[in-house]
């Protein structure tokens, strides 16, 4: 991972803006940003951001790569979908934030603390086994996602929601023991297999 | 009836604010022949509603009063108000105007010697205003209206308030059976300037113009400056009537966005700067929420002016939305982006700085006209005799819009003297 | 049969004025007093039917000077505008009940004003005689262009295309001017993405076609002697051969050069050749064409940095203060040659406001967001070179961090400046700067640009400058009114402004142009007295050759003759009467405004003797702005001293001080005078006018110290057409002065 990683910081040396145009969902809309700064005033998450999409598009712009990637702020993006509602320019900035976490991940550079990075990894790890979420086994793992012993005290906090969910039959224990899954399983998991092969050779073919 | 003679080489200027009786004006005193049409029952248009000029802050009467006796003093234009162009067709050199007059229902008896005023009582919604007061039925539309002649609100046709306006007139000016007529003009060449209007600040969901009394435009404001509008010239908050002393002007307020008009409409950088002059007068301070100052060319001395101005502030952000407090004030969220700082600033009084939309009806036009995405007509030379001037060409101020209806005053002169040559 | 004086007076009863005033005694007040022949009386004057009784009369034979005691002069134009006679008005409506309270207690005064006003306009409109034409120009269509730029050639081929031949005149081997070194313009219509073609080629080949367009290369006017209409011009190629043209009006269209960059030493100008300007940079595009762009050692650019404002905007010694419009615009276009030959080039532009204001202005400013340049809101320091590096070091505002930035290229925006021949009036402005500052006087000032013009004016051989070296007037409403009637400045020399604004100020200036031309062939005055066509006549057995007229008058319009006697030109006047006022002993005069139309209006006024507690008050109130703020405060119904006599006047720049001298001797207790701003932003419609009256003003003191009369008793005041309130203020401020310092002593 850090293999692209430092491939990328060659290839795009100096042009962090053409870095991301070439790799980042919808990042060739960055230079169309004005620097108004509605995106920012209109995030209902802003006060949480370090850095602003509006001023994060600035420093793509002034090269500053490890500050952006390794950001958190992009990893609060709620699509709540409310800046590109406002943007005067029509950029797709949820996209663009969503992109922009994305590709961090993919050159192992995201803060690897990120809650929102890790559940979304705990996500995909739940689906990829049998094609359908595994809601109890998902929360439990979110629940111990900051270790053991904060796991026990996020259980028993949420116990009675718990109870609460089995009554009215949205939680179901013996998901415990594997869960519903798709048809044709194997194929699905080939599937995503390929897709990830056809991306991994789309990003180091980028970063030739 | 109304009798007016026109050949095909008649000018024609549709709109009669500063570019129409600009282009008309400069047109008649070259020795041609001038038809000047304008909706509104005076002459001036938008401008007589404003109060202040930038840069130099003087006076729209001052330039008004010259080009009105210009045009009383010239037997080449001939007004008519009340009137529009409904449609519109032909060639260079040979146009047919169908106007539509509306009635006055005062005919050219009226000494404007006010009886009429004084005698009835139900009053209207003051367009003049932006509708922030009302007139009297039997008006005078301002102090300096020319066609200098009273109008009956055409709302008060048929009540008891009109036979008052009737009776109390010594000179049988008020004709309240006067019909709204229809005019054929051929004509020659034809310059539409048409001017613009505010943009609907309704439609700017996040500022909530439509929620928030305190939250006004900016021709709303410019006409509580004016010591004849609707406050005396007084800052007033809508909602409680006390003075605001502290006022935010949102720049880009509908314009350079493509969820409203995706046009810089230009004047509005300079009209903000000029209207925190008229709130330091009053003691007041301002702040200005920008995202670039557009004090083009000659303008950058005013805006420097403004800029050492202590009761001025600037920030770098398009506002992203507006709410209140519970003392009426609009609470200003958003981003100050130079560096990074979140804001959540209430004010006293909220002036959007409006964009400007040309106010053509396209559907008078005739076929192939070019009018831009923008609602603007190009003068691309391929329009035949047809040109537009001021804000109907593009988005302007007052000096460039003056400075295209002289210009465009020569492009149908030149078609007139074409028709002159080819008939001579 | 029309030297005789026949005046009829007519009194209108309408508005209530029938109701207010005696009309059998105003009509025996217009025989009487007034001398008129005869007076009349009619309920509605200005109806089709009372128009029709004066023209009767006035076709009869019985009447050529009309007087109608009704409204204001400003209302009912049309109604009373009857032809080939003098009309004079006395205001009874607006000027005397309507600012008059309808009480018995007021009566007498009220009336009082309105014999008065009736027994002025009598004495006016004896004074009064219908102007002719001065005869001095004939029908002369031929329009000077100098200068063969965008502007100067557009303003050519507009005016030729209207009928009217065009001269046009260049000072290089070329037409095309600045725009002809561009590769190509900015966008000037929809969509507004890409950089268009400068259409000089087009223009150049349309000149060649017309018929009636008429080029001298390699030239500059060396002459400009005569007036509109009758323009006596001398062209002169640069070896000495001189054609002589005559010419009916001219346009100055002698466009821009930019800013030496070599001042800004902060930016390496001098030091590399890398760091280039917009012009320099449109020549490495044009030998380019289309293909990479090269810098002067011929390396393909990769990376290049715009640097806008450069030397603009800025308050420092030797920068340009304001800001020249086209340069953000200009840059993207010129970024965008890089990224349309090669999108992997690096453009940054530097900015501080990006000014891309308009229809167009936003969408070119996306256009060129799309094509990949990048926009960064930054003011920028220093630019270091060393060897063939550069380094941009800049502030960036919104990440709030100084940065450093290499490129291969470092363009300067550093905008324009007009070519503009030397002021007439630097000389007088260093002078009053002095004055101001408390320094020594200069006695000369260095002249550091060549003529454009060379008139042979005696007031100076070229355009005046108003703001920062431009010919502009600063009139918003009236951007084309110069100081010189019939020459008219457009483009770039009148004003900061980009390729497709001159094109247009080159159209409208043609119109103005061609406006003069036919105006001069009738006589008729240009903009503000439009069509007015009384002319000033001097009479040289009376003059002293004081030189007062020459120098005052704001157009120039007077030379001097060999004796030093004021040689007057028609066409080139204004008709504010200025040089009126200004002469000492008063042998200038309008046909129908002169020492003695007003100086009598004065002089007839009923003055009561001092024992009747009643005063009287002039007030001489400027036709521009003053005498429409009191017609305004009287509709509406404010109140002001029945004492008051109100004479409008053409501008406060004609008002000799006979005037107040007559005054003051017949009795009159107070005089005021208003008229419009004057100074930077000066309103006055004749530039100078007002200036002029409040320095003579100033001087008034010393006359009314050795009539031992109070200074108070004479005020001078600057007042906007808005001064609805403060007008009748000032004259009731004036009457309750009076009432302190008491009456004048000079009534019997």
């Amino acid at each position: 991972m850090s293999d692209i990683n430092n491939q990328m910081v060659d290839k795009y040396r100096n042009n962090f803006l053409k870095e991301v145009e070439a790799n980042v969902e919808e990042g060739d809309w960055v230079k169309m940003c004005m620097q108004c700064g509605v995106c920012s005033g209109s995030c209902p998450m802003g006060p949480y951001w370090d850095h602003p999409p509006q001023e994060l598009f600035m420093m793509i712009r002034a090269g500053k790569r490890e500050e952006v990637l390794s950001s958190s702020s992009m990893w609060m993006c709620t699509s709540c979908y409310n800046c590109i509602a406002r943007c005067p320019r029509e950029l797709p900035i949820t996209h663009i934030m969503h992109g922009l976490a994305h590709y961090a991940k993919r050159l192992g550079i995201a803060p690897k603390e990120q809650p929102t990075l890790k559940f979304s990894q705990k996500f995909w790890d739940n689906l990829m086994v049998n094609g359908r979420v595994n809601e109890l086994k998902l929360g439990i793992a979110l629940y111990f996602i900051d270790g053991f012993a904060q796991g026990v005290k996020n259980a028993l906090a949420a116990a009675g929601l718990g109870l609460g969910m089995y009554k009215a039959k949205r939680l179901n224990p013996f998901e415990i023991l594997g869960g519903h899954s798709i048809k044709d399983k194997s194929g699905f998991q080939a599937m995503i297999k390929k897709a990830q092969e056809i991306e991994e050779a789309r990003i180091s073919g980028n970063a030739k | 009836m109304t009798d007016v003679v026109a050949t095909n080489e008649t000018i024609l200027v549709v709109g009669g604010g500063v570019s129409g009786m600009t282009t008309a004006l400069e047109a008649a005193e070259a020795g041609k022949q001038v038809i000047l049409i304008e909706k509104r029952s005076y002459v001036g248009g938008r401008i007589t509603q404003l109060y202040k000029y930038f840069p130099k802050l003087c006076f729209p009467t001052c330039g008004l009063e010259i080009n009105q006796r210009r045009t009383k003093m010239n037997p080449n234009i001939t007004v008519l108000t009340m009137a529009e162009v409904s449609s519109l067709s032909g060639d260079e050199g040979n146009y047919t105007a169908t106007v539509k007059i509306s009635p006055r229902y005062v005919n050219a008896n009226c000494t404007a010697c006010g009886a009429c005023g004084d005698a009835v009582e139900t009053e209207f919604d003051d367009e003049h205003n932006y509708g922030l007061s009302k007139h009297k039925g039997a008006y005078l539309p301002h102090r300096m209206s020319y066609p200098e002649r009273y109008v009956i609100d055409p709302a008060m046709i048929g009540t008891a308030d009109a036979e008052k306006a009737k009776e109390a007139c010594k000179y049988g000016a008020i004709d309240l059976d006067m019909q709204e007529e229809t005019v054929e003009l051929k004509v020659g060449a034809v310059v539409y300037a048409t001017g613009w209007r505010p943009y609907d600040a309704n439609k700017i969901q996040p500022y909530g113009y439509d929620r928030y009394k305190n939250v006004i435009t900016s021709v709303e404001f410019e006409r509580m400056n004016d010591p004849m509008g609707p406050t005396g010239g007084k800052i007033l908050r809508p909602s409680d009537g006390k003075e605001a002393k502290d006022v935010a002007f949102i720049q880009c307020a509908g314009s350079r966005d493509r969820n409203h008009l995706k046009h810089c409409s230009r004047i509005c950088c300079m009209a903000s700067l000029k209207q925190t002059t008229y709130v330091s007068d009053a003691n007041a301070k301002s702040t200005i929420y920008y995202i670039d100052i557009r004090a083009i060319d000659r303008f950058e001395d005013f805006y420097r002016k403004v800029q050492n101005d202590e009761n001025v502030s600037f920030i770098k952000s398009k506002v992203a939305n507006i709410t209140e407090d519970t003392d009426g004030n609009p609470v200003l969220h958003g981003v100050d982006t130079e560096g990074y700082n979140r804001y959540d600033t209430s004010h006293e009084l909220v002036v959007l700085a409006i964009g400007m939309e040309p106010s053509l009806d396209v559907s008078a036009l005739p076929e192939g006209i070019s009018v831009n995405e923008h609602g603007y007509i190009e003068n691309d030379g391929s329009n035949g005799g047809i040109f537009a001037a001021g804000c109907s060409s593009d988005a302007l101020d007052v000096n460039r819009a003056v400075q295209s209806a002289t210009a465009c005053a020569l492009k149908a002169i030149q078609v007139v003297n074409r028709v002159a040559r080819s008939e001579g | 049969m029309a030297d005789e004086l026949l005046m009829g007076a007519y009194i209108c009863k309408g508005c209530g004025i029938g109701d207010r005033l005696d009309c059998s005694q105003l009509e025996s007040t217009a025989t009487r007093d007034g001398k008129a022949k005869y007076a009349k009386s009619h309920d509605f004057l200005c109806s089709a039917e009372g128009v029709a009784m004066i023209q009767a009369d006035i076709d009869a034979g019985e009447t050529n000077h009309v007087i109608i005691g009704a409204c204001s002069r400003r209302a009912k134009v049309e109604a009373f505008g009857f032809k080939d006679v003098s009309v004079a008005r006395a205001n009874l409506r607006e000027g005397v009940i309507w600012v008059r309270p309808d009480n018995d207690e007021a009566n007498e005064t009220t009336q009082e004003m309105a014999d008065d006003y009736m027994r002025m306009a009598c004495a006016e409109s004896k004074f009064q005689k219908v102007p002719q034409r001065s005869g001095e120009q004939e029908l002369n269509k031929n329009i000077l262009v100098v200068g063969g730029g965008i502007t100067g050639m557009t303003a050519a081929i507009e005016a030729a295309d209207a009928g009217y031949p065009a001269v046009l005149v260049e000072k290089s081997a070329q037409l095309g001017g600045v725009m002809g070194q561009l590769h190509r313009r900015i966008a000037t219509k929809m969509p507004y993405t890409d950089p268009e073609d400068t259409t000089v080629a087009d223009l150049i080949a349309k000149i060649e076609a017309a018929s009636n367009i008429t080029v001298h290369l390699n030239s500059t006017v060396t002459k400009t002697a005569g007036a509109p209409g009758r323009f006596d011009v001398d062209i002169s190629t640069e070896s000495g051969a001189t054609t002589n043209v005559s010419i009916g009006a001219i346009v100055q269209a002698s466009g821009m050069k930019q800013f030496d960059a070599n001042k800004l030493t902060e930016f390496a100008y001098d030091k590399s050749d890398n760091v280039i300007t917009q012009l320099e940079l449109e020549a490495l595009a044009k030998e380019a064409n289309g293909g990479p762009i090269k810098r002067k050692d011929g390396k393909e650019v990769q990376s290049v940095v715009f640097v806008q404002c450069a030397g603009q905007r800025s308050e420092k010694e030797g920068h340009l203060s304001y800001c020249s419009g086209f340069c953000c615009a200009a840059s993207i276009k010129q970024a965008m040659y890089f990224k349309d030959s090669n999108p992997g080039v690096d453009t940054v532009i530097m900015y501080d406001d990006l000014r891309t204001p308009g229809a167009g202005g936003e969408d070119f400013y996306r256009s060129g967001q799309k094509k990949g340049i990048i926009f960064t809101k930054s003011s920028v320091s220093t630019i270091e070179a060393s060897g063939n590096e550069l380094s941009v070091n800049f502030m960036d505002k919104i990440l709030n961090e100084e940065q450093s930035m290499p490129a291969d290229l470092v363009v300067l925006a550093t905008g324009q400046e007009p070519n503009s021949g030397p002021n007439p009036y630097a000389l007088d402005e260093a002078k009053k700067a002095a004055e101001d500052a408390g320094e020594e006087m200069p006695t000369e000032v260095a002249v550091s640009v060549d003529s454009i013009l060379n008139l042979s004016y005696r007031q100076g051989t070229d355009l005046p400058h108003l703001k920062h070296g431009f010919t502009d007037s600063h009139f918003i409403c009236f951007p084309y009114e110069t100081r010189r009637t019939g020459i008219y400045s457009a483009g770039p020399v009148r004003r900061p402004m980009d390729s497709q604004q001159a094109a247009i100020d080159a159209t409208g200036a043609a119109m103005k142009a061609i406006q003069e031309v036919e105006n001069a062939a009738k006589g008729a005055a240009a903009h503000p007295r439009s069509g007015d066509l009384s002319f000033p006549t001097f009479r040289d057995e009376g003059c002293t050759q004081c030189k007062r007229c020459t120098v005052e008058c704001p157009f120039g319009a007077i030379d001097e003759d060999e004796k030093g006697y004021p040689k007057y030109n028609e066409s080139r006047c204004r008709r504010c009467g200025t040089c009126m006022g200004a002469c000492p002993v008063r042998v200038i005069s309008f046909e129908n405004y002169s020492v003695d139309s007003v100086g009598q209006q004065i002089k007839n006024v009923d003055m009561p003797d001092e024992f009747d507690e009643k005063p009287r008050i002039l007030v001489l109130a400027c036709e521009n702005d003053a005498y429409p703020a009191l017609d305004m405060a009287a509709q509406n119904k404010l109140e002001y001293s029945a004492f008051t006599r109100v004479v409008p006047i053409r501008c406060l720049g004609s008002v000799n001080t006979i005037w107040l001298t007559d005054a003051l001797n017949s009795g009159y207790d107070g005089i005021i005078l208003m008229g419009c701003q004057k100074g930077d932003d000066y309103q006055c419609h004749f530039v100078k006018g007002s200036e002029i009256a409040h320095m003579r003003m100033s001087k008034i003191a010393d006359t009314l110290k050795t009539l031992n009369l109070e200074e108070e008793r004479v005020a001078t005041y600057e007042v906007a057409i808005t001064d609805v309130e403060r007008t009748a203020q000032l004259i009731n401020d004036m009457a309750e002065t009076i009432e302190k310092i008491g009456m004048s002593p000079f009534k019997f």
